[in-house]
């Protein structure tokens, strides 16, 4: 369970939500199926958020009007991205996270 | 904020929902910079921005998994639980420290798995794991 503790120290520090770390994890370490995975990670996402969120807002480095708009259609992205999980097979789907975790890798290294 | 800006920042929100719902991430990897390169705000006050539109979008999403059964949620309060303490420390180390080095080594580590994980999607009888919960 060190993954929590490691995702959460990579969330507040690079201001992402830590399921790039808590995913693998849950499919190659707990053998839970990707769906499960990604569902699974949304969960504690939440709370790792709110952590690092506050400890932003605190050293008053948040932008909020754009925080209001991004979130307004996020949420509504969010309930879309999981219906359209049931239309993808799990082997797509592991398809698609591995790519996007390659495109995370180049954005990351720039 | 320009009428193109607010367009902008509301497509770029509803991606990175989509991603979010669907990958089981954040979406602060696409968010923050487009809140730097786009809007041009600093980088700390990208990621702080980050982190707060990523509670309400992994609430939805998490919602609207667990109305179709795919939430394990005792393995989500332990990882959050967890992730509550290293977020609190990240962001202080953050705060302070440019996060140069660290970010090419988690780079390095995210090309690894990625690769694995196209591996697995794309090899004919690797199993894809057994149901949550079991």
């Amino acid at each position: 369970m060190l993954i929590g503790l490691l995702a959460g120290v990579l969330s507040g520090f690079l201001g992402v939500g830590g399921g790039i770390l808590m995913v693998p994890a849950l499919v190659l370490l707990f053998r839970f199926p990707q769906s499960a995975a990604h569902a699974t990670s949304l969960a504690a996402i939440v709370p790792i958020g709110l952590a690092g969120g506050i400890s932003f807002a605190v050293a008053g480095e948040v932008a909020y009007l754009p925080a209001l708009v991004l979130s307004t259609t996020s949420i509504a992205g969010a309930v879309l991205g999981a219906r359209l999980m049931a239309r993808i097979p799990e082997r797509s789907l592991q398809g698609l996270f591995g790519a996007a975790l390659l495109l995370a890798a180049v954005r990351l290294a720039l | 904020v320009t009428a193109l800006e607010a367009v902008a920042t509301a497509l770029f929100g509803a991606l990175a929902g989509i991603l979010s719902g669907l990958l089981g991430v954040g979406g602060g990897i696409v968010m923050v910079p487009y809140l730097g390169l786009a809007l041009g705000l600093d980088q700390h006050v990208a990621e702080g921005t980050s982190l707060l539109v990523i509670v309400p979008t992994a609430m939805a999403g998490v919602l609207a998994h667990a109305r179709r059964g795919r939430v394990d949620w005792r393995t989500g309060r332990l990882l959050g639980i967890l992730g509550v303490f290293g977020a609190i420390a990240g962001a202080q180390v953050a705060l302070v420290v440019p996060p140069t080095v660290l970010r090419r080594v988690f780079a390095g580590f995210l090309v690894l798995i990625g690769i694995r994980f196209l591996r697995r999607s794309l090899s004919p009888s690797k199993d894809v794991g057994a149901p949550a919960g079991e």
